[in-house]
Order: C-alpha cells, then structure tokens, then sequence
C-alpha cells in the first residue's frame, strides 16, 4: 500500500528523491501520510484535488482488495 | 575495430542499445546505419531498423573523413523534405511515450498487487493500454472511476516526461467500448426524445470522455445542437434542437 503511493508520487513529482511515505496501521484503518517537496504539493493535488482524489481512490481500489481500509493524507 | 549489429524499433532505440551494449556515450560510438526501419501503418507490417556500432578510436577519427562522421550523426534526425518519413520521426516519440505509459501503468498494477499483463495499441491520436483483467470489476470500479483514475494518473505522469499530444487511455475487459456503446445508445434516445418535445434536454453529470461521446454522436444530426454548461463536477450536457430560420441561443 505504502509502495503504490509512493510510486504513484514519485512518477508525478520532479523531486522524486523528497518523496516520503509513512503509514500508520490501525486496526481496520491504516492511515498512509505522503510528503513531498515543497514545490511538488501542487503536482501531488492537482486542478481542484483531481490527482489527490485519484490517488485516493487507486488507493480505496487496492486496499478492498487487502479488505482494509486505507486513508491518504497528505502533509504539507 | 570490433563492430556489432544491433536491432531496434527506431534508430534511436538502436543507438541507445548500443551505447548501453560499449558502455560509451554516444559521442564515441560510430554508427553506421544499415536499415532504417519502419514503422509501418499502425504497427502492422513494421520493420526493425538495423544499425553497426563501434567504439570510435582516437586513429580511426583521424581515418574516416569528417563527413562520414557527420553524415552518420546526421542520419539519426532524418526529416526530409517529404512527409512520410517525417512522420515516421513522429511514430518513434509516441513509441517510447507508449513504453513509458505501460512501464508506469504496470507499476501500479503490481503494487495494487494485480499481477496483470498489459497489451499497447496504437492509432494515430491516441495510445490505448489493455489489461488483462481478472473479471473481478475491481480495476473498473463504480461507473469506471477506478479505471479513470488510473487513466489519470498515467496520463499525469506521461506528460511530465514529454510533450504529449496523444490521448492515453486505460482500457481493462473492453469497459470502454461497453461503455461507449451504453452512451450512444442513450444519446439516440435522447435526440428522438428532444426531436419530439422540440425541447431542450439536460443530462446528468458525466466526465469529460462521457461527454465528449454524446457530443461525438450528434454532432452530425443537423437538427439538434449540444453544449456543455456548469463547472467541474457539476458540469452537464444540453441537448437542443435547433429552430430553423432563426439564432436560437442557450436560455
């Protein structure tokens, strides 16, 4: 899970070095909190949350497949 | 002098095998192309381009006069005066852009622990990347949003790398075509419907690709005009007809 955002990040930054992903597991929801480079929050958003709510929504997509709930924060 | 055949797609593709195969950057290499290869016509009938690499030495520099050397370099950017193989400069591009897109998209798939393979298809406007599905509608999601968001994302990620003019669409157990026929299915009915009431019609929201279909679809039928109104999500499709002699225009 952890893997997928962070590749998913790392082919849409410029700073894919900067890219950072941790997850906090819970018992049915794990929380995965991306950080990127300054510079890159906007790629890693998108027009409107577009590229944030499509990450989210790949990541929704793999983790019924874990029948697990997964959320995606991402820090500023 | 050792010197070696290498095959590519593209010349350029050969070349970069042969640097990778000396070890050298291109700057050293002499390369001598013996087939330029083709892409044929939507990658039917296409022919690998052959080229003979070797390392050039300091003596064999000397040797070879300078415009033999530079006839070679010069023969990697061919674009000549006639289209066709223009064209075929273009082809190469979209062929490493198609690569990159598959690379990329079965990253996902296999960190999404979907372990499956994925198929290129190209036409002249657009690159179409088929998964082999496992028929569980998992990568397809509610109304297809996991298949666009993966669409998405590799479109994204495509066009950080190069300057892409061509559509890339994701496509798993033909959803697109189903898809696609449901919408034009559903844009006959509402034309006859409008044609009837002589009243415009709104649909509901539907993405871009949605909508583009049902404008597609009637854009051809004289009697009825389409347009798209709102912002964002809340965008939506009217479907009019048009009043004959006068300019009838949107309320």
């Amino acid at each position: 899970m952890k893997e997928l955002i962070k590749y998913i990040a790392q082919s849409l930054v410029d700073n894919p070095d900067l890219v950072g992903v941790s997850e906090v597991l819970g018992e049915q929801t794990s929380v995965i909190e991306l950080r990127v480079a300054k510079e890159d929050l906007g790629k890693v958003i998108g027009k409107q949350g577009r590229t944030a709510k499509a990450m989210r929504t790949i990541l929704s997509a793999a983790s019924t497949k874990l029948r697990k709930r997964a959320v995606l924060e991402i820090i500023e | 002098m050792d010197s070696t055949e290498i095959e590519g797609k593209t010349i350029d593709e050969a070349i970069e095998k042969a640097c990778a195969e000396f070890k050298v950057p291109r700057e050293k290499l002499h390369i001598e192309i013996i087939n330029d290869g083709s892409s044929g016509f939507l990658g039917l009938g296409s022919k690998k381009a052959k080229i003979k690499a070797s390392i050039m030495s300091i003596d064999m520099a000397m040797d070879t006069p300078a415009k033999q050397i530079q006839k070679a370099v010069q023969k990697k950017p061919s674009v000549p005066a006639d289209a066709a193989p223009a064209s075929k400069m273009k082809d190469a591009t979209d062929e490493t852009i198609a690569i990159r897109a598959k690379k990329i998209l079965e990253g996902i798939l296999l960190r999404m622990n979907l372990d499956c393979p994925v198929t290129i298809e190209e036409t002249p406007d657009m690159i179409s990347l088929n998964i082999k599905g496992d028929g569980s509608g998992l990568l397809i999601g509610k109304r297809g949003q996991n298949l666009d968001a993966i669409q998405y994302i590799v479109n994204k990620a495509i066009s950080k790398y190069a300057d892409n003019r061509k559509m890339i669409v994701v496509d798993t157990e033909e959803y697109r075509k189903r898809r696609e026929d449901s919408l034009l299915a559903l844009a006959a009915k509402l034309a006859e419907k409008v044609k009837k009431s002589k009243k415009a019609l709104t649909v509901g929201h539907m993405n871009a690709h949605d909508r583009r279909i049902i404008h597609l679809a009637l854009q051809n039928d004289e009697s009825l005009t389409t347009k798209s109104r709102g912002e964002g999500e809340f965008r939506k499709i009217v479907i009019m007809p048009v009043k004959k002699g006068g300019d009838w225009k949107t309320p």
